[in-house]
């Protein structure tokens, strides 16, 4: 991957607040024109990684290039080609939403003024009331029109549809995917797994100031356990003869649910044909079970996860 | 319903509209407390200082007379204290200097009290998490109320030992701290009903502080235009009057003050019963669709305009009772060399006094402008912590850029504001035969100007660099008040009067007036700000 198509790249950033480590050594690479999702639980890191690419707080240590610059050096330059949306979006009393909206458009040097006004009619806003009487998805629906009607080419979103609707999270999903099409691309922290689902060409995932994982999705399901359950005719008498199979679990009636490696499926499959299997299902680890494997500490292969 | 019953009963030992109200109040005292605080020490003090410097600076019944004369003639003075009833004695003239002035800021304070705990709470959306709880619809409303009536009857006690202590009589003292304590009452009633009128804490507060303003300067007419005796019936702060402390000393007057509290607080009741919750029952009104033209200046604008325009009027009021007082007082000091010695030490003729006085009153001026624009600044850091900043500073706003925007509103405003008063204050002074031109007082009011900027600066080096230490920003301004008021009285030596920018000023009738101090606070001024620029550039931005 050359540089140029990197739109960011964070090498070892480390962020400390007093004695407090917010970010150890965070490294994370978002390509020219993808949707990267950003995930990792409350407190991992999140905001505080945006906040050093916006230029608002000062690197401890590491390296952050963000289209090619300095994010805390060549603010202006770089905010000019970028627009970002809070996760909290708090709107200033006396100003109408429209008004905030035309604000921060011109602050970043100008916005489309057709394209706003059709993104105010897509996503229902009322840009006549004023910051304060503002629901919070309302409040969310400002910044994100205001984000939108810019042509910057590249959109840091922390978790922008928090307090959306679902008639608003599909409109905002098919803006991102319109913003995808016109090869812009957009940094996506988010809460919401089926939006990233839905959007995300690759996923990093932040744990502890740190980068757990990163990958396209298929990458990052590959690397996790496939669940196997099926009912045995003749279960085993003990589990422990089939080591193919981690935290297996038996029912009384014959029900095996366990785990298996990604490429021990067919080894898995084998050890099972001798106790006659039926309705069996094989599947791969939903989004939930892999976001729930990294969210959690026992990240270190026991799988505690998968045992409730 | 016999569930249900049962259900309260385990919930709670009541299940009146009371429940969860003393709780709710405990809690609410333990968070306001630091906030009354202050009301309660600074009009008690108002109180206090009227007794202590009445017998220093007025130590004959001569001056006394004196006094009673200048006063009694100038309506100006009672437009804004009051009707002087006996200025003759220690507790009758703290019943004029403290009397509406204390009533004012008592009301005041209830409002500020009655309305966080109401409307703000609301906005800021801490009001539903304890609307959850298991309390009244009512609870909040009382207690905001009950918050108000502590704060009242701690500042009838506190005013009446601190003004005791200082030598007021005992009986004089209690009625006018009780005034007090009843203008407090019926304004937190007031702002009880305003806060569910408005559909904003700054609506709310707008309307119960007009309803204030208006009562204080209907009051004020009615006094200085010598109106009819029951013409004052016609605003509550005038019952407030006719308790007559240190001269009849009845208390009677305070009983409608405290029925029309609890009219207030029964209505303000009856009306939140019928609105819905975080609405007021005066719809807001909405605002432009659109603001193609709205920068960084006029959101600059648009932030501060507000409180800006109130300080002005507060200004241009503030000159206006000082002039008044500039020409009336001239009189008193020529027959009392100790007054003339604190206001104006060094003056040989009584128009230099008077002018040294013109000086000294627009270093008050000064004192008070500066509380503007540090406010300006603190309020940048208010935005900063409400997550209004980041939005701005993501776009392509440099932070010089954005810190320059308010620091141009509090630099413009402070020197508006000196303006306005000196001007004011000029033509109040020229109209009467002290001796005092026009063009000297607004001149002295502009060399003044470098001198607030200086003070302003702290705020603006803090709220750049070092926001935790933003404190020193009111500090200094204390310091420079209790410098410039007190420290001449102290005899204080030089180097320790100095440290106040208002002791660089120059008079500008002065034979060989000292420019050079004025450039000299230019340069101070230039360095505190340039730490705050070049800090605020440096700092993590949250």
């Amino acid at each position: 991957m050359t540089a140029a198509k990197k739109v960011i790249a964070i090498e070892g950033l480390v962020k400390r607040f007093g004695s407090f480590t917010a970010l150890d050594g965070v490294d994370l690479d978002v390509h020219r024109g993808e949707v990267h999702g950003f995930l990792g639980p409350n407190g991992a890191g999140k905001s505080t990684t945006i906040r050093v690419l916006l230029g608002l707080l000062r690197a401890d240590g590491g390296h952050v290039a963000l289209l090619g610059a300095d994010p805390w050096k060549d603010v202006i330059a770089l905010h000019r080609r970028l627009a970002y949306v809070p996760g909290d979006v708090s709107l200033w009393p006396g100003l109408s939403g429209g008004q905030a909206i035309d604000l921060l458009g011109n602050l970043r040097g100008g916005l489309d003024r057709r394209r706003r006004d059709r993104l105010i009619e897509r996503f229902e806003l009322d840009p006549t009331k004023r910051g304060r009487q503002y629901s919070k998805g309302n409040r969310q629906k400002v910044a994100i029109v205001a984000a939108l009607a810019s042509d910057a080419e590249l959109l840091i979103l922390d978790e922008p549809t928090s307090g959306l609707d679902p008639l608003m999270e599909a409109v905002f999903q098919d803006e991102i995917a319109a913003v995808k099409d016109e090869g812009r691309t957009v940094l996506l922290s988010s809460h919401i797994l089926t939006e990233v689902e839905a959007l995300a060409d690759r996923v990093s995932i932040i744990r502890q100031g740190r980068i757990s994982q990163t990958g396209t999705l298929a990458e990052l399901r590959a690397q996790t356990r496939v669940t196997v359950s099926a009912w045995l005719a003749h279960p085993p008498a003990d589990l422990a003869t089939l080591p193919v199979l981690l935290d297996p679990h038996l029912d009384s009636h014959g029900r095996l649910t366990a785990t298996v490696e990604p490429d021990q499926v067919n080894a898995a499959m084998a050890a099972l044909v001798p106790h006659e299997m039926s309705q069996l299902t094989v599947s791969p680890a939903s989004l939930e079970d892999l976001f729930l494997r990294n969210y959690t500490a026992h990240h270190d292969g026991t799988d505690s996860q998968r045992a409730s | 319903m016999g569930r249900h019953t049962a259900a309260s009963s385990r919930l709670g030992r009541s299940t009146g509209i009371f429940t969860g109200t003393r709780t709710l109040l405990t809690v609410a005292l333990h968070q306001d407390r630091t906030k009354i605080a202050p009301w309660v020490g600074l009009i008690s003090v108002l109180s206090a200082t009227s007794i202590l410097a009445y017998r220093w600076i007025f130590p004959e019944l001569a001056d006394r007379k004196t006094l009673a004369m200048a006063i009694g003639t100038n309506p100006a003075m009672q437009l804004v204290f009051g009707p002087p009833r006996d200025l003759l004695t220690n507790d009758g003239f703290n019943a004029w200097r403290a009397g509406a002035l204390g009533a004012f800021f008592a009301g005041l304070m209830a409002i500020i009290i009655v309305v966080r705990n109401t409307r703000a709470d609301e906005d800021s959306g801490r009001a539903e998490l304890i609307a959850s709880g298991v309390i009244t619809r009512e609870a909040r409303l009382l207690v905001a109320v009950l918050m108000a009536t502590v704060a009242a009857v701690a500042l009838a006690v506190v005013c009446f030992m601190l003004t005791w202590v200082s030598g007021g009589e005992a009986r004089p003292t209690a009625v006018l701290s009780l005034t007090f304590a009843a203008s407090a009452l019926m304004y937190a009633g007031v702002a009880a009903v305003a806060a569910q009128l408005g559909s904003d804490a700054r609506t709310a507060s707008s309307i119960a502080i007009a309803i204030l303003g208006v009562s204080y300067v209907a009051r004020g007419y009615l006094d200085s235009t010598g109106a009819e005796e029951w013409t004052r019936w016609l605003t509550p702060l005038g019952w407030l009057e006719q308790t007559y402390p240190a001269t009849q000393n009845t208390l009677w007057p305070l009983i409608p003050a405290v029925l029309l509290a609890i009219g207030l607080v029964a209505l303000a009741l009856v009306l939140q019963r019928r609105r819905d919750f975080g609405l007021g029952l005066i719809p807001a009104r909405p605002g432009p669709a659109t603001a193609p033209g709205l920068r960084l200046g006029g959101l600059a604008v648009q932030v501060h305009r507000g409180s800006v325009i109130t300080w002005m009027i507060g200004l241009a009021f503030l000159g206006l009772v000082y002039g008044n007082l500039v020409t009336s007082v001239g009189d008193v000091f020529a027959s009392n060399p100790a007054m003339g010695a604190i206001i104006a030490s060094g003056a040989a003729t009584p128009e230099g006094l008077s002018f040294g006085f013109v000086a000294t009153v627009l270093h008050l001026v000064g004192i008070v402008t500066a509380i503007m624009g540090a406010q300006i600044l603190m309020r940048v850091y208010a935005e900063e912590t409400d997550d209004r900043v980041e939005p701005v500073l993501a776009t392509a706003t440099s932070r010089p850029a954005y810190l320059g925007s308010n620091v141009l509103i509090a630099v413009a405003s402070t020197a508006l504001g000196m303006l306005a008063a000196g001007t004011v204050m000029g033509v109040v002074a020229a109209t009467s035969d002290a001796g005092i031109a026009f063009g000297d007082v607004v001149r002295q009011a502009i060399v003044t100007i470098p001198a607030v900027w200086v003070l302003v600066g702290v705020s603006v080096a803090t709220v750049g660099a070092e926001p935790s230490r933003r404190i020193a920003g009111w500090l200094v301004i204390v310091a420079t008040f209790g410098i410039t008021l007190l420290g001449p009285t102290f005899k204080l030596p030089d180097w320790m009067l100095g440290i106040s920018p208002l002791y660089h000023v120059p008079n500008v009738q002065a034979a060989s007036p000292a420019w050079v101090s004025l450039a000299g606070l230019g340069a101070v001024a230039c360095v505190l700000y340039a730490v705050g620029f070049t800090g605020f550039r440096r700092r993590d931005i949250h």
